[in-house]
Parts: structure tokens; sequence; C-alpha cells
């Protein structure tokens, strides 16, 4: 229904009658990805031609990137977002869990992002900017930002594109440590893989954590008060300038290339940041002993434009702000550009005008904003207001009056769907010799050290670190200081079983992350997910996006949480249009982040091997299901093949957690690792290459080598005491899971195994050594 | 009586929380000096600069902190003999201002150079291990000869100078509280425990009166027992991998003598 607003507004584009070649002209020629039909509903919504301000802002929101219009229907669709501990659950910038200690009730805040295009087109400061925003998801919150990890997918950095691939892997290393390091926010894990399907278009995905009370929550919208009483759009941070511009409808179409979009990358400042956050701690404490409810969210894409209608649109109010009051770099930055910039290192404070003083002076004066950077601080943007438009005023007119609905809930789009047949089940590899199958993975990318990655991340700072990265199979921070509890988070999305079996594979990314967090001790609590997938318009990438979401929620469900539903995932980004070569799409390639909690962390467990004589048991179960492994890529068995259903392989998974939590509770499980990549062989390599001290420790495998033990994501290999070897066999079977010696803890670095008739071993620090020294010198 | 410690808030600074939380737990009372106020000598018996990056490493790191209003506060304090503790960014801002390692007119007579060394380049973070070796530092002393394990963030870490009796200071012992080693207390320097070849293996440099010093690993991060990595080697990663229980591991690490002594010294002054 047309709406009569904004008849004051001059219209720019005739989106209703021009033909679609003009339509087309007239939107491409100022930058614009907003689609002719887009364009034509904007304008038949309005009644009248849009004036460019509003083609700017629909550009921006009405993109992939803001309105999740392929996606958000099948989100619903598949993912469970419902718990009873859940404080904030998806749809605001960061998702929160109640975590109850005797202190009260505390706060675990959780974000999820990608950075994808901005960091192939300039490596440094797309992966640095992705860091600052998902820092400031979690710091809008209110929490204090206690961690990042990151998940990073490049390139073949020995294939045909290496020069080009080192160049983008350099500059995102350096740009998550410039960042994160300044920033004072420590690395608390993540991973990195390596295929030539990313040599043209990186995977750059950040996860934050933030903790506070569980009462310092503050929510991304206007409080109901506003409806009595007025209050400031408060806009804190550096001026707006045209860096970033159009980033959000950036992020939603392919990259050609060439280096026309260098525009739309964000410029970030770590150290204003800092200061941003420090003063940020003052603020939140003045207004929260003022007992006014205030609102709080962050600048990201879509800049002004976005944070002032979804903070107006949250709670159904309106918005009125004035763009000659904003800081402009240049002063006369054209209205639609000071409406979209995704300048970076920006918050806005919805809050009653009677405070505003108050809270200017904190930053302005106090932490001295303004001389901290030139034109940074804090100033009145506008008035959130009762009549639920958006209205933008700009050398004195008004140049855009919308209604903010349209704006935040304004467009869907269901693209055709063809899901893949079932793949067929894989052949078991057969290994010549797996002696030499291991010395060649330890020389390879996938299986190599990132110590020269991480190197480069501060992960100490803050002192709260438990576990760190390269420690154990999640990282793990203190709660709070003083207490026992201890807060557990990792990453998973393994490229292998995903481009085998979607499905199966997203279903091993839950049941791996869950792993992880329980191979350290922690109950897993939730999940947040970065779906990093091709063009939407190709019905086989929707397929696989199905299938992945339907893998996720399967296995999520079936894994569930103590006192029963499932586990939630509780925050998440899509990421689409990333193509390889001839706009081919990437394979699938989600990434799940999990949290977990730890009760006591003096019960947090690693991988590390403790005690000449103990059996390593496997506990799990054994499948024969090889797609997507290293050993079945080792012998030539790429490609497709079916995986564990991921309702069933959730559910053991379960089972699995539930007794290894048990033992490390009891101090009966020393060491624990999940088999991963390279089968319980490799897994039980990786525990014993770090351990010792100060005589290495060596791994004697009990039967002959079989290809099971290269089988991956089936289970656990654990460290326990000979004498408690017994029971946990007994409660295995009780629980339906296979459980039983696979080798046993040696002196001296080696590892023993038998092959045919032959008695074999390999000195484990000679492997050590070839996988530190693969990724030495690629990274700067 | 518990020591007046003044904790020096420079913007871009991000380890001043967990630093304040050690030295009150030694017995401090931290003010948190914020930028912008002003900092009165007297009114403090001790002095931190806490790790970060402040002013964002303009010009060089700890340049610009090192002209900051604050340096003639610390002049007067370092005169009056009181202790000063720089810790990494702090010691970058010691070193720039010449308060460390001292001398006629406070020159600059030490530079803290970007790491250095084969597969040492870059920003660094891992646990390294220092020992307490005998120097003109007296609050240091009575930690003399002890060995423990630490980690280290930093780009520019690389104690170096171009004085010869700087060089001589920090080699023979007097200006060189703390050295780099490997777990069996060989010096670092060169080899794989080295994480930045800094003259003399020098993990800290002092002045020549011993009040002030110019700490590039971070204390603070070990702590707490908690904090020590459970593979690290030695007594102190043993002692780790024995606690088994939160209320254990909230135990001192070895960072917090430093705080110690650094606190009792202050407090002493006061006296």
């Amino acid at each position: 229904m047309p709406s009569s607003t904004g008849s004051l507004v001059e219209g720019a584009l005739a989106a209703a009658s021009l033909i679609d070649a003009d339509l087309e002209a007239g939107l491409r020629g100022r930058g614009l990805n907003l689609k002719i039909d887009e364009a034509r509903r904007l304008a038949a919504a309005l009644g009248r031609d849009p004036a460019w301000p509003e083609l700017f802002l629909f550009d921006a929101m009405w993109s992939e990137h803001c309105s999740y219009k392929s996606s958000r229907h099948l989100l619903k669709k598949y993912l469970p977002t419902e718990g009873a501990h859940i404080l904030v659950g998806v749809g605001e910038d960061a998702g929160v869990i109640r975590v109850p200690t005797a202190d009260g009730d505390y706060a675990v805040v959780m974000a999820h992002e990608s950075h994808n295009h901005p960091s192939q087109v300039l490596a440094h400061e797309g992966a640095a900017t992705g860091v600052g925003g998902i820092i400031r998801d979690v710091a809008c919150m209110g929490a204090e930002v206690i961690g990042i990890l990151d998940a990073l997918r490049f390139g073949d950095p020995f294939g045909a594109n290496a020069a080009r691939v080192r160049t983008v892997m350099r500059g995102v290393v350096e740009g998550i440590a410039h960042y994160g390091d300044a920033v004072g926010v420590p690395n608390l894990g993540g991973d990195a893989e390596f295929s030539p399907v990313y040599d043209e278009n990186v995977l750059v995905n950040v996860v934050a954590m933030g903790v506070c009370r569980a009462e310092d929550i503050i929510h991304s919208r206007v409080p109901a008060a506003a409806a009595s009483e007025p209050y400031d759009l408060i806009l804190v941070g550096k001026p707006t300038d045209s860096s970033g511009l159009g980033g959000a409808s950036f992020a939603s179409v392919t990259l050609t290339g060439s280096q026309e979009s260098l525009g739309a990358v964000q410029l970030p400042d770590p150290f204003l940041k800092r200061v941003l956050l420090a003063a940020q701690q003052d603020v939140q404490r003045m207004l929260k002993e003022s007992g006014a409810e205030v609102g709080f969210k962050d600048l990201g894409a879509g800049g002004i434009g976005c944070v002032a209608s979804e903070i107006a649109a949250a709670s159904g109010f309106g918005v009125e702000i004035d763009l000659d009051l904003e800081t402009k770099v240049p002063d006369d930055l054209p209205a639609e550009f000071v409406l979209v910039a995704e300048t970076q290192e920006r918050f806005a404070w919805a809050v009653p005008a009677r405070l505003t003083p108050e809270v200017l002076r904190i930053y302005n004066e106090r932490f001295g904003l303004p001389r901290m950077y030139p034109g940074a601080g804090a100033r009145i943007l506008g008035r959130f207001a009762g009549h639920g438009r958006f209205v933008v005023r700009h050398g004195g007119r008004v140049v855009a009056d919308v209604p903010n609905e349209l704006i935040t809930s304004g467009i869907s789009v269901h693209h055709p769907v063809r899901r893949r047949a079932a793949p067929a089940p894989l052949a078991t590899p057969a290994v010549q010799d797996v002696l030499a199958l291991l010395e060649s993975w330890s020389s390879s990318p996938a299986a190599a050290s990132r110590r020269p990655i991480y190197r480069f991340y501060d992960s100490e700072v803050k002192g709260r670190a438990i576990l760190r990265p390269g420690e154990a199979d999640a990282g793990m921070f203190l709660l709070r200081w003083g207490g026992p509890e201890g807060i557990a988070v990792t990453v998973d999305g393994s490229p292998g079983p995903l481009e085998a079996d979607p499905r199966g594979g997203a279903g091993i990314a839950v049941c791996e992350v869950c792993r992880n967090l329980a191979a350290t001790g922690a109950e897993p609590l939730a999940l947040t997910d970065c779906l990093n997938f091709g063009n939407p318009e190709d019905p086989d990438v929707m397929g696989e996006f199905e299938d992945v979401l339907e893998g996720l929620g399967q296995a999520a469900r079936a894994f569930g949480v103590k006192g029963g539903g499932p586990l939630p995932f509780i925050s998440g980004n899509v990421s689409l249009y990333n193509q390889r070569s001839g706009a081919r799409s990437i394979p699938p390639s989600p990434i799940v982040a999990g949290v977990g909690l730890v009760p006591d962390y003096g019960s947090a467990t690693t991988p590390r091997l403790k005690q000449p004589g103990n059996p390593l048991m496997f506990l799990g179960r054994r499948r024969g299901a090889f797609a997507g492994s290293w050993a079945a890529a080792s012998v030539g068995l790429g490609g497709r093949g079916a995986l564990p259903d991921p309702a069933e392989l959730g559910a053991q998974v379960r089972r699995e957690v539930d007794l290894v939590l048990e033992g490390i509770r009891a101090g009966r499980v020393h060491a624990a690792h999940d088999v991963a990549e390279g089968g319980a062989l490799w897994t039980a390599l990786e525990m014993a290459m770090d351990s010792g001290d100060p005589e290495p420790l060596g791994i004697a495998v009990e039967e002959e080598f079989a290809p099971w033990m290269l089988e991956e994501h089936c289970g656990f290999l654990l460290e326990v005491s000979p004498g408690d070897s017994g029971e946990l066999q007994r409660r295995a079977r009780e629980s339906g899971l296979e459980c039983f010696a696979f080798a046993r803890i040696i002196p001296g670095g080696t590892l023993r195994l038998r092959q045919g008739a032959i008695e074999r071993s390999v000195a484990l620090a000679t492997l050590a050594e070839a996988r530190s020294s693969v990724l030495k010198g690629i990274v700067p | 009586m518990s020591g007046r410690i003044a904790l020096l808030r420079f913007p871009g600074v991000n380890c001043e929380a967990e630093t304040a939380l050690v030295l009150e737990r030694a017995g401090a009372r931290v003010d948190w000096i914020q930028f912008g106020d002003v900092l009165d000598p007297d009114d403090y018996d001790g002095f931190v600069l806490p790790g970060g990056f402040s002013y964002e490493d303009r010009v060089r790191a700890g340049a610009v902190a090192s002209r900051s209003e604050w340096m003639r506060a610390l002049e007067t304090a370092d005169e009056a003999g009181k202790p000063i503790l720089g810790i990494c960014n702090g010691a970058q801002v010691l070193v720039e201002s010449g308060i460390v390692p001292g001398g006629p007119a406070r020159a600059v007579r030490l530079a803290l150079a970007a790491n250095g060394g084969e597969g040492r380049g870059g920003y660094l973070c891992r646990w390294v291990h220092v020992e307490v070796t005998l120097s003109a530092c007296p609050w240091l002393r009575s930690l003399d000869g002890t060995r423990w394990p630490v980690p280290v963030a930093h780009g520019e870490g690389r104690f170096t100078s171009l004085d010869p009796e700087v060089i001589a200071g920090i080699e023979t012992g007097s200006l060189c509280p703390l050295r780099y080693v490997d777990p069996e207390g060989k010096l670092a320097s060169g080899g794989p425990w080295d994480p930045n070849g800094a003259v003399g293996s020098a993990a800290a440099v002092c002045n020549e009166r011993g009040n002030a010093v110019a700490l590039m690993p971070h204390p603070e991060r070990a702590a707490w027992l908690r904090q020590v990595p459970e593979g690290a080697p030695g007594e102190w990663g043993a002692r780790r991998r024995s606690a088994r229980t939160a209320a254990a591991l909230e135990a001192p690490g070895p960072g917090q003598a430093l705080f110690d002594a650094f606190v009792h010294a202050a407090s002493g002054v006061r006296v």
C-alpha cells in the first residue's frame, strides 16, 4: 500500500516509470547494486520516486549482507535457536547465554562474522576491520570483550596461484594480529585450512567472546521509556568519511578481479577502538548508576542508516536524524554517502536526553576523543520518535522519509533449490606403506603446525588465559576473577567432509565442536555459525545451503543440552557470492563455533600425554566412512561420498561426551583429543609430539595397522591409568559405544607400529620438525 | 604500610586492569592515572607503566608517551629513588625517555629495536624463561638466582645500544636484572629460547641506581599458577600439572614475586 510519507522529499530516480534498461543504467551509474525489481518495489511502497539517500539506504539494507533475504526463511526452518539458558538469541548483534555462579548470574556473549570479500581485495585492512567489527558486536551488548578466534580458509600456498595466495595470507595474518594485539583482546584459537578452491576468494571468519554480569547486558534497541521521555541518538567514534562506502552491498556481489572495489574496504583503527572501549566502561558505569534504561549498538554494514533504523525499529520507534550535526570528512560529503558509509570505530547510544551531556563529557573530555583522532568524539545525531518513520535532514531539507519497518523487514527472496542425491559410500582406502603416508602428511599444509600464524597473536593479554592456541582442542578463559569457572570456545568446519557430503559434513562440524569442547572438560552450551557459500542464484548452491542447514540442525538437536532441548544457535552470519575461478562457487564452507562451561577449570584437559605405561583408549564408533578424509585424498579417492547421518552422529557424540566429561571431572582422564583429520593414528601422533618433560614420550600402537586407524571424526582418544580402563570400557558398552586400548604410552619419542609382519618405528621429532617448517617463511 | 602506586594510563595501553590486580594482590593501593590527569610525584611511592600500544606506537613504540607531561613527574620520582617499573610498552617509554639507563641529561642511550635473529623477526607471543641476576636494582635482589617462565608479546623488544658503557653494563650485570635463559638456565643468546636477540639476552634493563626497571616480558600474565601453560618445562610446569583444582591454581604464579618485591620497595620508601 503506498504511503503518503515523505511528500517533502525530492525524488531522484523515476523507479516506477523508467524502462528496465534506463533504471538499470541509473542505479549502476551511481554504483548501486539494488536490483530493478527492488527499486520498483521501493517506489511503490513510498508512492513516489525515491531520492538518492533513500536509494543508497535501501541498497545497503536490502543487500544480502544486511537483509539475509535469500537465507532468513531457511535459517528459521532448520536451525534450533531456543534454550532456557539463552539471555539474547538470534536477532541482535551477538548471542548471550546465562552462566549461574556463586557470585550471581554471568553473561557470556558471542558473535560470529565473516569478512571475506574485503580480505580478498585488501587483505590487511579487510581482516583487521573484520576483527574490529566483531569486537564492536560484543562490546555493544555491554560486555567486556575477552577474546577472539579466527577461522581462515586460504588458497593453496604451493599451487598455481601461490604468489597471490601468500600475499593474501600475509595480509590477513598481519591484519588480525595488528588489530587484536593493539586493541588488547587476546586470541583464543581458530583454525586455518588450505585449498585451491579459495585461491581467489579467501574466507576470514572471526568470533568474539565477551563477559559481563547478566544484569549489565544492554540491548540494541531504544528502550520503551522513550515513549515517555525524549531519547537522543548519540554517535561515538570516528567522523564519517567515505571509507567502506557500499560495503554491505559489496559483500553481496561476486568479485570481478578488478580493483574498483578498494573504496568499499573499511579502514581499521585499533588504537581509537581501545580508547573507545576504555571510555565505554566509564559511560556504562555512569548510566547504570543513573538507573536509566538505554540502548547501544555498533555501526557496521550500512553505517548510520543501518544503526539508526535498526535500533529504533527493534522496539517500534521512528527516528529523526540531522546529518548537519555529524562531523564529516570531507565536510561536504553528500548525504547519501554519510548515510551508508561504513567508517569504522563507531557506536550509537540511545539515552535519555537529560543524560546526554554526561555521556558526551566522558567521551570527549575525560577520554579526550577529539585529541585522539581528528574529528573523533561523541555527538548528538538525532532523536527517537513515536511516529515509526525514518527521517533524515541534510542542509536544512528532508532528504529521506520512509517507514522504518520497510527498511528493516522489507524483503525476502526464495531462490530455486536443487538438492543433491545422497552420495554413495566410499571404498576403504588401501594404504601400502603407512609410515610413508604419515611422513607425507607431516610436510603438507593440512597437517602443518599453525604456530607460524598464531605466534603473531597476543594470546595472553587480560591475564584470563587457561588454554591458549595450540595447547588443546579448544581455547579456555577465566569467566570471572577469583571464580572457578572456565569458558571453552572453539571453531570447526572441515572442508573435506563438507565437500564430500554437505549434510553429513555439516553434522560433523557440529559434532567436532562438541567433541573439541568436551576434550578440554567443557559441557557444550551454545553454537554460532557463519555460512560461507557461493552464488545463491545457482540452484545447486542453494541445494548445498539447505543440505548444510539440515545437517547442522539435525546434529545440534540430537546432541542437545543438559536438562533437555537442542544445542541452540545463538548468533550467526551468512556470506554468499563467494566464488572461485571461472565464476564457480566455492564448496559449502560453513564454520561452526561453540562455547562450553567447565565448572572448575582445574579439571581442564589437554591432549598432552602424561605417563608412560598408560593406555590410550579409543572411545567412539567406527563406521568405515572415509569420504573427505586425508586418507581418501592421499590414495586418489577424492570427491563425494556418504558420511554418517547427522542425527545419528549427534546422538552418538552426546553419549561419548557424557562419558568423557564424567572421566575428566573424576580425574580419571589424563589427556583427551578428538579423533579428527588423519584418524586415530594421526590423533595419537599429535598427542605425543609435544609431550614429555624433560624426556619425550612416544606411542606403541597395540594392533597391527588397519585402515580404520585413518577413519576420521569417529570418537576420542583418552589417556587413562591402567586400572581405570576396564570401568571405562564397561560404561562405554552400556552406552553402545566402542572402547578399547588403541595404544600404549612409552618413554622415548617414537611411534611404533606393525604393518604386515614388520615392526616399524619413526622418530616423532622428525615428524614434528617437518610439521613446524611447512608454513615458516610463508606467513611473514 | 602499603605502598601507593600510580598506574599510568596512556591512551592505547591495554594491560592496566590485570597489572592493577597483581599490584593489589601484592598489597599496593593502586590509582589509575588517566591521560589528561595531573600526576604529582609526591602522592605516590611507586610508578608502573603497563603494556599496550601507547599513542598507537606512533613514530616508535613509546616515543610519543616519553614526551608526555607525566615525564617530568616521573623524573622527579626517579631522582628521589622511587621504584619505577615499565612493562613491555612501558619499558619502551622508559627507554625512549632516557630514564633507563639514565645518565647525564637523560640522554637516550638505549634502544628497544625490532626483534631480530634467525626465525625471530616480527611480533612474537610465546612463553620464555628468565633468570634474575644480581644488578644495581635493589628491589629485585631478593629474587636473585630465581628462574621462571613468563610470556613475552612484542615486536620491538631487542635491547641494544651504541654506547659501549651501556653494552658493558648490560653484559656484565649491573644494568641487567633479568636475562632470557633456556629451561636449564643456560643463557638463551641466539638459541631457540631467545625471543628477540637482545644484547646479553637482556629481558630487562635498569638504570644505574637500579630503582627504575624496563622489563619486556609480562610477569602480570604469569602471576597466577593458572596462567602457566601445562607444558611449561621445569619446576613451574610440574607445579602447574600437579594442581588439579581452580582453588589450587589460584595460587601465585612465578610473576607475582616481582610485584611483591616492587610493592615492598615502594612501601619502604614511604616508611
